[in-house]
């Protein structure tokens, strides 16, 4: 089996049995010796967290997998400050499972899968909910990562409101491991609404609705999401109008060999989906413009990157069948800062080396 | 170096009088740098060029906006180029379907938010010199205001920058796409308080206006009553848009000057506001007022029309200002705290402004936790502002002490450098100055600003001059 056929499932163990040395740190210490001696070996490594963002990025192919699997504390839970520290090997949802039992969320992705909540900062992946809570990156507090040469380094507060420094747990986001392995974070919490529903209407219908959790739209139908006080709610179902659903149901993602991820400035996303293969499923999340897409190849995908790359935005692979279409597209203007700043975290490059836009 | 500037800009932009280079050589804090030239820049190739000059010059260039900071974040305590974005100010494009602006970095803050109306959106950070500040300023220190409560301070309003890079080349950071691929350098540029590059375009998110909004004005006899209501309306599952506390010398301050309505007997005050829903912000401002009242409130009174808001708002914005008539100077400090402790870190403050025989006056974001102890004082009376500058360290101290931060929306500038390692370890701080190093390897940018010397293996800056605190 291939690395890339692991990747793209949870399989973490599947590769062990391929010769590639696994570990499993308990610790943040052990995390960061594990790590300076992957930078004297100069040893190729991959994160591995629950496996379920390991599609995204240039291929990896590893001397040494470390998985996050036994950093699964939740270190501190302060439910009045609507804070929470856990560990990086947290899943999901196990998380918003205790969350729940105060009746607060962090807002971590609806569907995650064995998804980890290191994996999705270090994915930079947000839920439907941004509409109402916005992206991951705009809720993380503090972040402590393992650098690639294993130093402990701790950025941010674990207040809600801070700017003591540069904002490492910002660029953390979306970094892919490549400024450290995330070991723990501190997240902002929100109150669950008291109330929800979800509301089914004709696609394409305009509507005026003040901050929904989201509405998603696919071929055939446009879905409002509204959370809430019951009044507040039961108002806006009423003034909607639309078949209702009493709770919020959320969309699968289809499985097919191929996902992308479309991210366009939000008014161009119509215009845009109007071009997509006939073959491909979607899921819109209106005005937020991200567009998650699932299709049986990736033909015409290179047509819709040059459309979705001439306004500002980018069409990346989310889950590959082969090698043959280009993970990200072009790069970032800034490639050249974006690598020397890796280099000061990472200088011999052994955390998902090449992973990144421009293969940095 | 002057001449080579007025050849890049004109004559006029090119400031080096006396007058100038002691307006422009402050903020609305307490440090006074000395910078050798004053410029003010109108297009991002004359922040190019003057960019080019200085490092020719091998001299410091210090980015400012309205300079209503107070952390020295736009002092130039090393000397050197004052680069005034103040002429830069075109709100270029206001683009109501995407609900995005593209700004110069010197538009002032609420001047976009008054061009945004129209399309009924606004600009969500507000801090209180939200009249005067710069929404450049607003990047560079990440400012947050009253309403960031629930809509996040300035880093999650910006979707992109133009910024000139300390080589002289322009880059582009961000788009108006989501998650834009690489790593996420504008979320690093926000809050870098000019230290890493010069901002010259903004853009920016707005968001829609509420449908409707709820204001109340709760009175309490103690300052941990009102703590607690804090607490009480965010463990009640509600995220209200606003939060604010005054004490009683802050609001008889207020009262004497604005007579904006404030209870002058209460001891403390809070400023609760639900935005959203009609039928939302009914429900919510019930409940806010259900829990003031189970916390001893001695009064809830709802804002019954747009201009009672208005001047209820007025009240709390105009605070500091109204703080000139207790004494010729103060001094605000700037912190963050865990809403669970804010009670005993508000005693802590009393007891502190006691200790020192300093008189404390408190108005702050209490929905967020952020302080703003405020002490007031007589710089000229002998060894005064050493004692204020002695109590503001206990200050921090103690919010740090129980797990808060040096600051919420004003930045570490010049003034709290030297208290980074209260939060950070030397690993920690090293990481942060190889940021430095990578954006700014001649240490071009802001110098002396943000992190401690020494905070590398190698010194990043000269040392200022000891007695800076005026």
């Amino acid at each position: 089996m291939s690395i890339r056929a692991a990747r793209t499932e949870v399989a973490s163990r599947a590769l062990l049995g391929e010769g590639v040395e696994t570990l499993h740190p308990s610790s943040i210490d052990e995390m960061a010796e594990t790590l300076a001696d992957a930078t004297a070996k100069k040893r190729h490594t991959l994160i591995w967290g629950g496996g379920t963002h390991q599609g995204i990025g240039y291929r990896v192919d590893p001397d040494l997998v470390i998985c996050t699997d036994r950093l699964v504390q939740v270190i501190d839970w302060e439910p009045d400050d609507l804070t929470v520290v856990v560990e990086s090997g947290v899943k999901i949802a196990d998380l918003e499972a205790l969350l729940a039992t105060r009746g607060q969320t962090a807002v971590l992705p609806e569907d995650p899968g064995g998804g980890t909540v290191g994996g999705m900062m270090a994915a930079g992946v947000s839920g439907f909910r941004r509409a109402r809570y916005g992206p991951t990156r705009d809720r993380i507090l503090e972040v402590q990562v393992v650098t690639g040469d294993g130093r402990i380094v701790k950025g941010g507060g674990r207040v809600v409101k801070n700017v003591t420094g540069y904002d490492l747990p910002r660029v953390v986001v979306g970094s892919f491991g490549s400024l450290g392995v995330i070991v723990s974070c501190c997240l902002k919490l929100w109150p669950t609404p008291r109330s929800t529903a979800t509301l089914t209407i004709e696609p394409g219908r305009l509507v005026d609705v003040h901050r929904p959790l989201a509405v998603l739209s696919d071929r055939s139908t446009t879905k409002i999401y509204l959370g809430g006080t019951e009044a507040e709610v039961s108002n806006q179902v009423t003034r909607l109008g639309g078949e209702t659903q009493k709770k919020l149901v959320w969309p699968a993602v289809p499985h097919r060999a191929w996902a992308f991820s479309l991210r366009v400035p939000p008014q161009t996303a119509a215009g845009l989906i109007a071009g997509m293969p006939a073959d491909a499923d979607f899921i819109h999340q209106v005005g937020i413009g991200e567009i998650t897409i699932a299709a049986p190849s990736s033909d015409g995908m290179a047509m819709l990157r040059s459309k979705a790359e001439a306004v500002g935005g980018a069409l990346i692979v989310t889950r590959a069948a082969d090698d043959g279409f280009d993970p990200w597209g072009t790069p970032p203007p800034t490639l050249d800062l974006q690598r020397k700043l890796i280099a000061a975290f990472d200088p011999q490059r052994v955390i998902n080396p090449g992973r990144l836009p421009g293969r940095i | 170096m002057y001449d080579e500037l007025v050849a890049a800009l004109d004559a006029e932009r090119v400031l080096q009088t006396p007058l100038a280079l002691h307006v422009y050589g402050r903020d609305a804090g307490v440090y006074r740098g000395q910078p050798t030239v004053v410029v003010l820049p109108e297009t991002t190739a004359e922040v190019v060029r003057v960019v080019e000059i200085a490092n020719r010059h091998e001299v410091p260039v210090v980015a400012r906006g309205a300079g209503t900071g107070l952390a020295a974040g736009a002092v130039a305590t090393e000397g050197g180029i004052v680069l005034v974005t103040t002429k830069m100010n075109r709100i270029e494009e206001i683009d109501p379907d995407n609900r995005t602006a593209l700004v110069g970095p010197g538009v002032i803050n609420l001047d976009l938010s008054k061009a945004a109306e129209p399309y009924a959106l606004h600009f969500a950070p507000d801090p209180s010199s939200q009249a005067a500040c710069t929404i450049g300023g607003n990047v560079a220190n990440n400012s947050g205001g009253p309403h960031c409560l629930a809509e996040g301070s300035t880093v999650n309003h910006v979707l992109a920058l133009e910024v000139v890079l300390a080589d002289g080349s322009v880059a582009m950071v961000g788009s108006a796409a989501p998650d834009p691929i690489g790593l996420d350098l504008r979320g690093l540029l926000v809050g870098s308080e000019g230290t890493l590059a010069i901002v010259t375009k903004i853009l920016v998110r707005l968001l829609p206006n509420p449908p409707d909004v709820r204001t109340l004005l709760c009175s309490f006899d103690s300052i941990a009553d009102a703590a607690a209501t804090v607490s009480g309306i965010i463990a009640a599952g509600i995220v209200p848009a606003a939060l604010e506390m005054m004490d009683q010398a802050i609001t008889r301050a207020v009262e004497n000057w604005l007579h904006a309505g404030l209870p002058t007997d209460a001891t403390a005050i809070l400023l609760a506001e639900v935005v959203g829903d009609t039928a939302a912000v009914e429900a919510e401002a019930k409940v806010m007022a259900e829990v003031a009242h189970a916390h001893h409130a001695r009064d809830v009174r709802m804002a019954a029309d747009d201009s009672e808001r208005a001047l209820l708002w007025k009240g709390r914005k105009a605070a500091f200002g109204a703080v000139a008539q207790a004494a010729p100077n103060y001094y605000l400090h700037d912190t963050v705290v865990p809403r669970t402790r804010l009670v005993e870190t508000m005693a802590k403050v009393y007891e502190i402004g006691a200790r020192h025989e300093l008189q404390m006056l408190n108005v702050f974001h209490a929905g967020d936790g952020n302080l703003h102890p405020l002490m007031v004082f007589d710089a000229s009376i002998p060894g005064m502002t050493e004692k204020v500058q002695q109590a503001a360290d206990e200050l921090v101290a103690a919010c740090v002490a129980v797990g808060g931060v040096l600051s919420g929306e004003h930045g570490i500038g010049r003034e709290k450098r030297d208290l980074m390692p209260l939060m950070f370890s030397a690993t920690d701080l090293d990481a942060q100055a190889r940021i430095k190093e990578t954006f700014d390897p001649h240490n071009r940018f802001n110098p002396g600003k943000v992190l401690p010397t020494g905070a590398r293996c190698f010194d990043l800056g000269a040392s200022v001059p000891p007695g800076a605190w005026v």
